[in-house]
């Protein structure tokens, strides 16, 4: 996921995966959908130390509990603080490690590269890490990182039941199973309650707008489209062949959603939505059906997925949620 | 020379194909619409019938807010571009010169995004982009033309590499000028990205006057840009002003670049195809050149469009990338042939 480097002309191609790195909230759902590809266990004991393979195939030991963890996601920030370890980070992406506030006051290791997706590698070996969790993509720094001896943990949630699972992992690797068990069955239990609730409703018709213009949305491979479906949402993009393709809003018009879903990364309100020329005759805007969605909540694959979950739900059946 | 016959011929030839592309290009789109339904919603749009009962709203949206509009701002993005690419080519002498490939496109592009950072996209009114991108445009213009002279002549090399070097030095000032921005980062995704996508007839009917203008401009310097192809000395001889010629084309071609680029972001290749296939057909005198382009660089735009919104519809591909698809191969056959003549030459 790393852009190349300097180049005579900007090139649009890699403008648009940027963005969709940024908008995404870092959530990007990884490889094909085939049931989740959680860490493979191969524990070499029930304490420490611990030998997990992670979600890019590589088996990390650690030997203790970690006392100092670096995240390189707001996804992974968020599950080391549902776990109650929050006060053994000393390092954190960015700016958008924002839940809980408390991890704003963490030092911030993210910058490098050209769109500031690369952890500053000096500011990761200067705070020693021994544990390093972050999400999928940056092969070549994860590498280096390892070369360093510093303890590159990758988790890569393809879906929500794939983030109970991730939970737990980072548990056993914090030598916190227990919280870990309990926040995971929670979030299960959570989101299985939205689930049926909306599995009585009939599937609404709905578009997930990540940007516009070019309007950019969801496909089906995504974290988010798993979220959509789950929460009763029949999307226009499901047969989409990208994972955010630029859509036609000839399409969109002719599909005539019910509910017309933006992220509010794409930092619009919904009466900008209808001042756009073609969008006044989408069902979904004219019936004054546009709902801004906190895009952290859906986007990070971390212990708020389940209200991410809710928020869609209520979102595309509010009878059946009020 | 070409007789006159034949080049009347090849103007009407031309529109021709412009008016098929363009009924075309409206014609078919992510979502079919019939022809029959087409004519017969502009015949009601024309009011020279009733609305069709049986035609849904979705179709008539579909088609007067959403293909028509893209369709007519490929058009007139087109025309600039096409436009621009002929004075550039005139004016440097060298058949390689096109605005992106020269760096203007660049240079209006960085105008543009400063604008939307440091003073914010709507603040000054619709004309606030077009304006800096002038700005942008016309300095790299200047620039890239001092450094690729030398002496009296323009080379194929130093063009190019002026060129590139121009663009480089600007696509890392860009990246320096969008660190500083903040919530703006998603106005400059919008405008490099948006393409043709999301203009409305509002935003085309505020560039159409500067692009007429701009074409105006280009055809007050066609005869003189036509002696100075005999070389500057020759034409200051034939009562040229080489320097005011020089000084007034590189803003005739920096304004209708910017045009073309505030409008759509940076699309390359039209402004170098179309002066080159034309010259086969009309001659090199500009002034005939100039009215074939502009008829050319249009058919080339929307069909370049056409392919970009239908190949993968319902996802759409950014019109630029067609552009460079078919234009790069063009113009490594055109530097292999300049390379070829330069050796003859020598």
């Amino acid at each position: 996921m790393r852009p190349p480097r300097s180049r005579p002309f900007p090139s649009l191609p890699t403008l648009a995966v940027a963005l969709a790195v940024v908008l995404a909230g870092c959530a990007r759902a990884g490889a094909p959908a085939s049931g989740p590809s959680g860490p493979t266990a191969s524990t070499t004991g029930a304490t420490f130390p611990v030998t997990v393979t992670d979600d890019d195939g590589v088996a990390v030991t650690i030997d203790a509990p970690p006392s100092r963890i670096v995240t390189f996601a707001p996804s992974a920030t968020e599950i080391v603080y549902a776990l109650g370890v929050g006060d053994r980070l000393v390092g954190v992406s960015g700016p958008f490690d924002d839940y809980p506030p408390a991890a704003r006051r963490v030092e911030e290791i993210g910058g490098a590269g050209e769109f500031g997706v690369d952890p500053n590698l000096e500011k990761v070996v200067s705070l020693q890490p021994d544990l390093f969790l972050t999400i999928a993509g940056g092969d070549r720094w994860k590498d280096r990182l390892r070369d360093l001896g510093v303890p590159v943990f990758t988790i890569d949630s393809t879906d929500l039941d794939d983030v109970a699972h991730d939970v737990e992992t980072v548990g056993r690797l914090t030598g916190t199973t227990d919280t870990a068990a309990e926040v995971a069955s929670e979030l299960l239990s959570q989101a299985d309650q939205v689930e049926q609730r909306a599995a009585g409703e009939p599937a609404v018709s709905c578009f997930f707008e990540v940007f516009y213009p070019p309007l950019l949305t969801v496909g089906p491979d995504t974290f988010i489209a798993d979220l959509l479906d789950r929460a009763g949402c029949d999307s226009v993009s499901d047969h989409a062949k990208a994972d955010y393709p630029t859509w036609s809003v000839e399409d969109l018009v002719r599909e005539d959603p019910r509910v017309y879903l933006v992220s509010s990364e794409s930092g619009v309100t919904a009466r900008a939505v209808a001042a756009r020329p073609g969008f006044g005759a989408v069902g979904a805007v004219a019936a004054g059906r546009v709902l801004l969605i906190d895009s952290d909540l859906v986007s990070r694959p971390g212990p708020r997925i389940a209200a991410g979950l809710k928020l869609l739900a209520e979102a595309l059946h509010p009878e059946a949620f009020a | 020379m070409i007789a006159p016959n034949r080049y009347r011929r090849t103007l009407l030839l031309l529109a021709g194909a412009l008016a098929a592309s363009f009924l075309i290009a409206v014609a078919v789109g992510a979502v079919w619409i019939s022809p029959w339904t087409s004519v017969r919603l502009i015949a009601w749009k024309l009011g020279i019938s009733a609305r069709p009962s049986s035609v849904p709203h979705s179709a008539e949206v579909i088609l007067f807010q959403l293909r028509l509009p893209r369709v007519a701002l490929a058009a007139v993005v087109g025309a600039a571009l096409a436009a621009s690419g002929t004075v550039f080519q005139g004016l440097f002498r060298n058949p390689l010169a096109d605005p992106a490939i020269i760096g203007v496109s660049s240079g209006a592009a960085l105008g543009a995004i400063a604008v939307i950072v440091f003073v914010g996209s709507g603040a000054l009114g619709a004309f606030a982009v077009p304006l800096a991108a002038f700005a942008g445009a016309l300095l790299t213009a200047f620039l890239v033309y001092r450094l690729a002279r030398i002496g009296p002549a323009v080379h194929v090399a130093t063009l190019l590499l002026a060129g590139i070097a121009v663009a480089a030095a600007i696509s890392s000032v860009m990246s320096l000028v969008m660190s500083f921005s903040g919530e703006q980062i998603r106005d400059i995704y919008a405008w490099l990205l948006g393409g043709l996508v999301g203009q409305g007839w509002q935003s085309i009917g505020a560039i159409v006057p500067l692009v007429a203008l701009g074409v105006l401009a280009a055809g007050l310097t066609a005869h003189d840009l036509n002696l100075l192809s005999l070389g500057e000395e020759r034409a200051a001889q034939l009562g040229v002003e080489v320097d005011r010629l020089k000084r007034r084309s590189i803003a005739v071609g920096a304004l209708l670049a910017a045009c073309a680029v505030s409008m759509a972001g940076v699309i390359g290749f039209v402004g170098l195809m179309t002066p080159h296939l034309l010259r086969l057909f009309v001659g090199a005198d500009h002034r005939r050149l100039l009215p074939a382009v502009l008829l050319a660089g249009p058919i080339l735009l929307i069909l370049a469009d056409l392919v970009a919104r239908t190949a993968l519809a319902p996802q759409e591909l950014p019109v630029g990338v067609v552009t460079a698809l078919l234009g790069a191969p063009f113009f490594l056959y055109l530097l292999r042939r300049e390379g070829r003549r330069a050796r003859a030459r020598a």
